[in-house]
């Protein structure tokens, strides 16, 4: 269990706020799959957009845009800022 | 003997990089679109003749890594591995150099000859993005192009280089990595070199520390302890860098490429919003995403049914007299009917299906090569989830509604089998063009447009239900949304007249021999006179259940060969196209939703076989079947207390 009172999913995270990934809770594989997208613990994202009705989350990673479905993106914890 | 003007190569790539552009520039018209052997993902080939060359030229699907994540990564690495082809064209958007250059240093793992070709090169420089390709070229080692590839400008160096490269003596400076990392794979490699398994050995010790399920099993097969050795490894690994060691590889080449890209690349800063930061708040906006969607779809249908309308009834007028001509011809027998009902079926296809399918291809592709169609990816996917599938699910829904055929071919974008064939089932519920035009010839011209409204409403419930269940009923997780998200470009006339054209050939391919057969079938039968005899066998069903007169069994039969047939020749047997004088309102509807959802036309099954086998395509037959009569029987029976 986490003690860090801060970390949040990157599905609670505001349109236009920064996060920095601080962990992945699902598998290895899932967590292997982010990894090779780039989306690994210490890396700061920007989340541009989220759909409407809990949707797929839009971020900025790198100078690219990525998309994320909401199932993935809620199991990526991050801290804000 | 080697044929020395013969070349092979190999387009790959992550998608949205430009890649298809490339390929339809290199080859044109000789290209050739089939299935990779025993899957549903398209394989690309096709042919350039240059400079004397013979340049056969495979174009991969888009993948973002070189591992097992889906079909089109396994299928990819193994060909690049046991086909060797002679170069490897690796193409990156320079746009998203850092992203792109993840997959270029897998793809130069494998030791293969690569060229990289660094794409939209305008895009970049209208981003303040300017990038030292000769930098880029030596520290990857391999010869850089960079390309404008919807100008066409650079492509043809491309194959310059090939040609120039074709006889060099070739080497391989794999990518290097940290040193722990460096250790561990020498120690690895150096006990696989005299393995002679088809992998180069450094980088089946990568895979191994990656824990690769496929190589673990193909060197556990050769020597157990190499197996245990890169778990201690990696386990060493984990302790330093406190990850699974197969993340600590994935950790490095997001350095590496990171670092290439900070020494490559210079940005200019940015100073206001661009247009198309402008424009993407707005289509995906949480509230105005959705009407503007609701808008271009919206205007989407208008324009098709419109258009279609149009030149549908302008091939009536065309084709009016043939069946006149024919007889005149060949005279009346037994003989020239079958002949002309197989005339008649292709002449439907082009007077019934083309004038709609011709511009909802136009449409799609224009939306798809200005980038709307991931923003629809992006509104859509949650509701496709409960549907047990993906966002993209939605684009194959919204050609289904032109045409099920192209609809239940798009499925192939899905990544996972399970739910390319969920996608399909579902889209051959979704009302085409040939049903809408018994939905609003019928129930909306003589019960009312609300009703026929409401009809197409009642479908996207069913659709949705059956969603919902067939994701409980097939087991397995449906594939989280991933994409990239393209920015919004100017659609490019060449590539949606290409794009347009294989799409109508393929359903061509498909459809017509199918059609031709099952029309001559059809007719055969109505002429040995057995009509009579099927329709009192389905009477029990057709009279007793439905409600409908003896007649409607001969024509959901014919139905299966095209959905509209139904109407037409209900017509023709009444002699009248005044429905409203023999069918009541409640017969009406209950006809329609037969139609919309009993068994897909015969063009749509010919797809789901080609794609799924003829078990699977059978049950989703006889599953429809009785669903349609089933639901058409509790409508009917319910509307009875309404009308």
């Amino acid at each position: 269990m986490d003690d860090n009172k801060d970390l949040k999913s990157l599905t609670e995270i505001r349109d236009g706020q920064l996060a920095v990934i601080v962990s992945i809770s699902g598998g290895r594989a899932l967590t292997k799959r982010l990894a090779d997208l780039g989306l690994r613990s210490g890396i700061m994202v920007k989340v541009l957009r989220s759909a409407l009705f809990s949707g797929p989350v839009q971020i900025e990673l790198c100078g690219s845009r990525l998309v994320l479905g909401q199932g993935l993106a809620s199991k990526i914890m991050v801290k804000e800022g | 003997m080697k044929d020395d003007k013969k070349i092979n190569i190999v387009l790959a790539g992550q998608g949205n990089a430009g890649k298809s552009v490339v390929f339809n520039y290199l080859t044109g018209l000789h290209q050739h679109i089939g299935n990779w052997a025993g899957k549903t993902i398209e394989k690309k080939e096709g042919t350039l003749y240059y400079k004397g060359y013979t340049i056969d030229i495979l174009d991969l699907p888009g993948i973002y890594s070189l591992n097992t994540y889906s079909e089109e990564e396994v299928i990819s690495r193994e060909y690049i591995v046991h086909q060797k082809p002679e170069f490897v064209i690796n193409i990156i958007d320079a746009v998203n150099l850092e992203r792109n250059l993840m997959f270029t240093l897998q793809l130069l793992e494998l030791e293969c000859p690569v060229i990289l070709v660094l794409n939209m090169m305008d895009l970049a420089r209208k981003k303040g993005i300017a990038i030292d390709t000769g930098k880029l070229g030596h520290l990857l080692n391999t010869p850089v192009v960079p390309t404008v590839a919807l100008r066409g400008s650079g492509i043809t160096t491309i194959i310059d280089k090939v040609i120039e490269l074709k006889d060099k003596e070739k080497s391989y400076n794999p990518p290097e990595y940290g040193k722990e990392i460096e250790k561990c794979i020498s120690v690895l490699s150096e006990k696989l070199k005299d393995s002679h398994l088809p992998y180069p050995p450094r980088w089946m010790a990568i895979k191994l520390l990656e824990k690769d399920k496929d190589i673990i099993k193909l060197v556990k097969d050769y020597s157990k302890d190499i197996v245990t050795e890169a778990e201690e490894l990696g386990s060493d690994l984990e302790g330093i860098h406190g990850h699974d060691s197969s993340i600590v590889i994935s950790d490095e080449r997001s350095h590496l490429a990171a670092q290439i890209t900070r020494l490559v690349v210079e940005i200019s800063p940015r100073q206001k919003p661009s247009l198309n930061e402008k424009l993407d708040f707005i289509t995906t906006h949480k509230l105005f995403g959705y009407l503007v969607m609701i808008g271009i779809m919206g205007g989407m249908f208008l324009t098709v049914f419109g258009f279609g309308n149009w030149l549908s009834s302008r091939f009536d007028l065309l084709f009016g007299t043939w069946h006149d001509w024919w007889n005149e011809a060949f005279g009346i027998s037994f003989a020239s009917s079958l002949g002309w009902s197989a005339v008649e079926s292709v002449l439907a296809l082009i007077q019934i299906a083309l004038p709609y399918i011709l511009p909802f291809y136009v449409l799609l592709y224009i939306l798809e090569d200005w980038g709307y169609i991931a923003r629809i990816s992006f509104l859509m996917d949650n509701l496709m989830h409960r549907m047990g599938i993906h966002g993209k699910g939605c684009i194959s829904f919204i050609i289904g509604l032109g045409c099920n055929v192209p609809g239940c071919l798009s499925c192939r974008i899905m990544e996972s089998r399970r739910e390319r064939f969920i996608t399909a089932v579902l889209v051959t519920m979704v009302p085409c063009s040939a049903v809408s035009v018994i939905v609003f010839g019928l129930v909306g011209k003589y019960v009312g447009l609300w009703w026929a409204l409401g009809l197409y409403l009642f479908a996207m419930v069913i659709i949705f239900i059956v969603g919902k269940i067939s994701s409980r009923f097939f087991l397995g997780e449906p594939v989280e949304l991933i994409m990239q998200m393209p920015d919004y470009k100017t659609p490019h006339l060449k590539t949606i007249v290409s794009q347009t054209w294989e799409a109508l050939k393929e359903f061509i391919y498909i459809a017509a021999p199918i059609v031709i057969i099952a029309g001559v079938l059809i007719q055969a039968i109505h002429l040995a006179g057995w009509m009579p005899a099927i329709s009192d066998v389905l009477s029990p069903v057709t009279v007793n259940w439905l409600g409908l007169p003896a007649v409607t069994g001969i024509l959901l039969i014919f139905g299966i060969l095209r959905k509209e047939l139904i109407l037409v020749m209900l017509a023709a047997y009444l002699g009248t196209t005044n429905f409203g004088d023999v069918l009541t309102a409640r017969q009406m509807i209950t006809l329609a939703v037969v139609s919309m959802f009993y068994i897909p036309c015969v063009a749509t099954i010919s797809v789901l076989w080609k794609d799924y086998g003829w078990k699977k395509a059978m049950i989703i037959c006889i599953i429809e079947i009785l669903f349609a009569i089933l639901l058409a029987g509790i409508v009917s029976r319910l509307l009875s207390f309404m009308m």
